[in-house]
């Protein structure tokens, strides 16, 4: 009786198998595939660099600039960089067809100007970045988000100092 | 009511442990109890375990670790189970000088060989009175003296500089001369070697095996694995931080990664007191549930196969498939789900998903029930498992065998009940269990727990609570111990952690459920026809991968050992 069953489960038409190539695949909502970076909305501020666990992402500074690297042959999809970016910068889409001839068709690079202390003159962030934290801060203050951590230390404790003579 | 009871089981033990001479005694966490006893004592305390427990004392894993830069020591932490008074006893002794020395528990604890040993290739630590003190994990060429899990070894250091060097004296490539020691004299003259590997075609899994076979039985097995090992401690300790890990704990295991992530966090969460909201408790006992269907729909498919029954083998895998788009839907990928954080899961399982799992759940359960029951009614296929591949419940229990495999042999244990963790604190659940002990009570052990998971997904879907999805947490305190422990479809999943500072780990050990199988094959196949092999050895449901993340698996010397590559041996045998 058994057997009956089994042998007629086999011949029933049940196919799970996609026409994938020849048709495309649809991906449910939320599916986690290529990440993509915004070039106009990245800031440079390191926070995806941080969380990304198979180091997909690094950050590199030669003075001038600083460049954000995607590189997807590392990347594992979790999608840590989307959840952390502040800016909404970094998403994942619905891509899934990787395959490329070369190494470098598997990198998105980000060149984002320095921006130099008006004191000393080192590079220390990225000018929107800067630009952004000068946006947040009160009229009186917007001055040093472009002096590097250095000086501004030397210039509070400058005021502070003041402030107690 | 399980709580009450325990808590007062807790009481006593702590007093029994005092009274046996633990130096120290605390409850780290929920059913976890630290004692610490210095080395000399070790043995004798543990013999007092032993009596005072007998048999419900079940050696789970050993876990060494390198304490120099914090106190100058080496530690070695069993974790005995006590499932019956749903408590995990951590044994904690200590060794001194680069040359550390602690007794061995083997003698008294079979199940603990692999776990020393593995101790001894990664660290260092000697493991006096070892019946077996060979390598397990570290290849053959391995030099003496460099133990990779030790702080003063970077984890990016180059062992061989060129690929010449890592070629023995005659330019043999030596990775890859899988030699273990000669076979122990129970291997008798005249017989047949029958070797398997490296590289198995269905298990898709580089393992090496050695047959001994006389006629059509075997005489001998050999197994050589930990060709994967790939040095996943290590990397963790070394390079990742505390949220990092859970995905990489997850790729532990390609089948099973779920669990090892919600182990790992469940340690971490343990060692730093962190609360995790109840929701998510609920979406991880519903994603470990659709794991544990998949997983066991997709073994369903390999043991048909391995029977000759490629219709079930497709129908199983048929049905298997809905299972994995819903996890699609629910996490945005069929395997490596990427839903856990420390503290919480990463997605919401709202309405619309719920909806979808419940409909996936009546479907599978519908198409598994008519298929099963029909082939279960096939004479063919019943009397082919039958009386199979037998692992009586004294050496289930002796070599410490968990999970599906240990209930198919009358050992009601499962961690969902015994050490009750995410939402299985809440709900109850039917522990399937079988006692005649061969390959049919595995088919019908599994056969159940597929049917008692739809249950529970239905279930916690119902009493899912509203509420938030993470717990809030600051910087993590350093030099906690943690131990997370979930009921992986193959078995008992133990992670013990020990939190670094600067959010990173400084000591992370998994030992997945394959890793005490496997000590179980060989006895299984003592005096089994060699055409009853594949069956048998994946009748554990093996998982290399899982077990080798880490360390080891060996023979045990004068004990037959196989695994599932036997298929191929036949074909060209």
């Amino acid at each position: 009786m058994g057997r009956l069953q089994v042998m007629v489960e086999g011949l029933g038409k049940h196919v799970v198998t996609e026409a994938y190539p020849w048709a495309p695949l649809e991906v449910p909502e939320g599916f986690r595939g290529k990440p993509v970076i915004d070039p106009e909305r990245c800031v440079g501020c390191g926070s995806c660099v941080n969380a990304c666990p198979p180091n997909a992402l690094t950050l590199s500074d030669d003075g001038r600039y600083r460049v954000v690297k995607l590189f997807l042959g590392r990347c594992i999809f979790c999608g840590r960089c989307e959840e952390v970016c502040p800016f909404n910068a970094i998403k994942l889409t619905k891509e899934f067809e990787l395959a490329a001839s070369s190494t470098e068709d598997l990198v998105q690079e980000v060149r984002l100007v320095m921006a130099k202390c008006a004191v000393c003159g080192r590079p220390y962030a990225t000018l929107r970045e800067v630009r952004k934290v000068a946006e947040s801060l009160p009229e009186n203050l917007k001055g040093l988000a472009y002096v590097c951590p250095d000086c501004r230390e030397r210039i509070s404790s400058y005021f502070v100092g003041f402030a107690r003579r | 009511m399980r709580r009450a009871s325990g808590s007062e089981a807790l009481g006593r033990v702590v007093e029994t442990l005092k009274c046996l001479g633990a130096e120290s005694v605390t409850v780290t966490q929920e059913g976890v109890v630290l004692s610490t006893v210095t080395k000399d004592r070790l043995r004798d305390f543990v013999r007092a375990l032993i009596r005072e427990y007998g048999k419900s004392l079940r050696h789970s894993t050993c876990v060494g670790a390198d304490l120099r830069p914090i106190r100058g020591s080496f530690s070695v932490t069993h974790v005995l189970a006590l499932d019956d008074l749903h408590l995990y006893l951590l044994v904690e002794t200590e060794a001194f000088g680069n040359e550390p020395k602690v007794p061995s528990l083997t003698p008294l604890l079979p199940a603990a060989n692999w776990a020393e040993r593995e101790a001894r290739d990664l660290l260092g630590i000697e493991f006096e009175g070892h019946p077996e003190p060979v390598k397990l994990i570290l290849p053959d060429p391995w030099p003496e003296g460099v133990f990779p899990l030790r702080k003063d070894y970077p984890y990016n250091k180059k062992l061989y500089e060129t690929p010449t060097q890592v070629r023995g004296v005659r330019g043999e490539p030596r990775f890859f001369s899988a030699k273990p020691s000669p076979p122990s004299e129970s291997v008798r003259e005249g017989c047949t070697l029958i070797p398997v590997g490296p590289y198995h075609p269905a298990l898709h899994e580089p393992e090496y095996y050695e047959l001994y076979v006389e006629g059509e039985r075997i005489v001998k097995a050999r197994y050589r694995g930990f060709f994967v090992h790939r040095g996943i401690e290590k990397l963790a300790e070394s390079r990742m931080t505390i949220n990092q890990v859970p995905f990489l704990a997850e790729r532990i295991c390609g089948i099973c990664g779920y669990t090892h992530a919600c182990a790992y966090c469940q340690a971490v969460e343990a060692a730093t007191r962190i609360e995790v909201p109840e929701r998510a408790l609920y979406i991880r006992s519903i994603l470990l549930e659709i794991e544990r269907i998949h997983s066991h729909l997709l073994w369903f498919g390999v043991a048909f196969h391995l029977l000759g029954f490629d219709t079930g083998f497709m129908v199983m895998w048929r049905i298997r498939e809905e299972v994995m788009r819903v996890a699609e839907a629910l996490t945005g990928n069929r395997k490596t789900y990427g839903m856990n954080l420390v503290g919480g899961v990463r997605r919401d399982i709202d309405e619309g998903k719920a909806s979808l799992v419940l409909r996936m759940l009546e479907s599978v359960e519908g198409e598994f029930r008519r298929f099963c029951d029909s082939v279960l009614s096939m004479r063919e296929v019943v009397e082919r498992v039958k009386e199979v591949g037998v692992l009586t419940r004294e050496d289930a229990r002796r070599l410490g065998a968990v999970g599906p495999h240990a209930r198919a042999s009358g050992l009601g244990i499962d961690v969902r009940v015994d050490h009750p963790y995410a939402a299985y604190r809440f709900v109850d659940v039917n522990v399937a269990v079988r006692d005649s002990c061969d390959v049919l009570a595995r088919i019908l052990v599994r056969y159940d727990e597929v049917i008692e998971s739809i249950r529970l997904i239905r279930e916690l879907l119902k009493n899912m609570p509203k509420g938030e999805l993470m717990a809030e947490y600051g910087d993590l305190p350093p030099l906690r111990v943690g131990l997370g422990a979930t009921e992986a479809p193959r078995g008992e999943d133990v992670h013990l952690v020990i939190t670094g500072r600067g959010n990173k780990l400084y000591r992370w050990r998994p030992r997945a459920p394959s890793y005490v199988n496997l000590a179980t094959v060989p006895t299984m196949l003592e005096g089994e026809r060699l055409a009853n092999a594949p069956i048998i050895i994946a009748s554990i449901d093996p998982c290399f991968s899982c077990t080798d993340h880490v360390v080891v698996v060996d023979l045990r010397t004068g004990v037959r050992r196989r695994m599932n590559l036997l298929r191929n041996a036949l074909t060209r045998g």
